[in-house]
């Protein structure tokens, strides 16, 4: 696949009047109380994509979105309920956040093997909190959370003149959420992906 | 480029997996909940016997459908009395006037749910090339298969009275309750570790 897409894409970078998109995997690690009272795993389990249209040849503009999935399972523990029982349970947390953000990019270069860029999303997460005791649903909540995403990473073409290559990125991603002992579902992530121009 | 577009968003798919369901990665023994409540005013150690109902009663929807003894309500009731036994307490047969009585239930409730498979068909045209069917280029309709489901949630409960105050306090004050609940409850192989849990999580129920 990597061959063909080699072959089928050549010319220079020039983006300005273009749409690029970048599909990357993602993994993320939760911070703060969402670590401490969610999920304290960092989850693998994400897809990153986002299309952007170029305004000049370094600033483009667009809109992101994907999914991570954060998923915790704590041993056997007994929990004090607010009625004063004693309950003893497996407890499953799992979140997905679904990011809808409206996004900015900057290439620090136009040229070059490998070529650093900053990107700023802002908008929404979708948020999925569940959380189980044993089997019993105990809570589940859908919630629309307003976030930020700022990004640094890097391009590198799959050759000197392709417009295809490879996507690094590393992320922090704010997303404003306040339940209970929850403050706030931030994490910080990275991706890795393939951007390239969409058009044949 | 575009032709690509599909097999990239199948590639990152692969790559993550679906998200994890959090039920299909449950153990039996991981989904089922111990829970136990007590009265904060009684002291424990001011009663000395225990007697327990020789069977069990069966209590569905909120109505009472039979006093049983099967052979998980025996071991359930032995299971019982053997925790009870070992915190200090003497087990007294019927005919003897207990400190502590102990009724043991089966609660059965059902409810219904909805099961929905939409994903299995959302947008995904299916699994099967509608070039089968005579028809290349079409895509498949389908709405998303809805079904209900009724499901019957058990537990079991192990309730304690105070019958040595019944005639100072005028009825049967409520000591103590434990609750077992979910995947397993009625496996007889699960008795005793469950009873178990129970008492290990009442440290205060003792007699010394």
């Amino acid at each position: 696949m990597l061959s063909a897409l080699l072959l089928t894409v050549a010319g220079s970078y020039a983006q300005k009047g273009e749409f690029r998109g970048t599909a990357s995997y993602s993994a993320a690690m939760p911070l703060g109380s969402f670590k401490e009272n969610v999920v304290s795993k960092t989850s693998f389990r994400g897809v990153d994509i986002n299309l952007l249209y170029g305004i000049s040849d370094k600033v483009s503009v667009g809109f992101t979105t994907g999914y991570q999935d954060f998923y915790e399972k704590y041993p056997r523990q007994v929990y004090k309920l607010s009625d004063g029982s004693d309950v003893s349970a497996v407890i499953s947390n799992s979140v997905q956040q679904i990011p809808l953000l409206a996004t900015a990019r900057y290439n620090f270069m136009t040229e070059g093997a490998i070529r650093p860029y900053a990107l700023a999303g802002i908008g929404g997460n979708l948020v999925l909190n569940r959380q189980f005791l044993g089997e019993y649903t105990n809570d589940n909540t859908s919630r629309f959370a307003l976030s930020a995403r700022p990004e640094l990473g890097v391009f590198i073409p799959f050759g000197k003149e392709s417009e295809t290559g490879i996507n690094v990125g590393a992320y922090y991603n704010y997303v404003r959420y306040n339940k209970g002992d929850i403050d706030n579902m931030n994490s910080v992530g990275i991706r890795l992906g393939i951007g390239f121009p969409m058009r044949n | 480029m575009k032709r690509l577009l599909p097999g990239i968003a199948v590639m990152l798919l692969i790559m993550t997996g679906c998200a994890k369901e959090p039920l299909d990665n449950l153990s039996s023994d991981e989904a089922r909940l111990y829970i136990t409540n007590r009265n904060d005013s009684v002291s424990f150690s001011s009663y000395g016997t225990f007697r327990i109902t020789d069977s069990v009663a069966v209590i569905s929807n909120n109505q009472l459908q039979e006093y049983a003894r099967t052979a998980y309500d025996a071991q359930l009731i032995e299971a019982v009395a053997n925790q009870l036994t070992q915190k200090g307490y003497t087990r007294v047969q019927a005919g003897t006037t207990p400190d502590i009585g102990i009724t043991i239930n089966r609660v059965y409730n059902d409810y219904s749910g909805v099961i929905s498979y939409p994903d299995y068909w959302g947008g995904f045209g299916g699994y099967w090339d509608p070039f089968y069917w005579g028809y290349p280029g079409y895509g498949y309709y389908f709405p998303g298969i809805i079904g209900t489901y009724t499901v019957t949630d058990g537990a079991v409960s192990i309730d304690m009275f105070d019958v040595k105050n019944a005639a100072a306090n005028n009825n049967l004050r409520f000591v103590w309750n434990g609750l077992i609940r979910g995947s397993g409850t009625f496996v007889q192989g699960n008795i005793n570790s469950s009873v178990q849990a129970l008492f290990d999580q009442s440290p205060y129920l003792t007699r010394n």
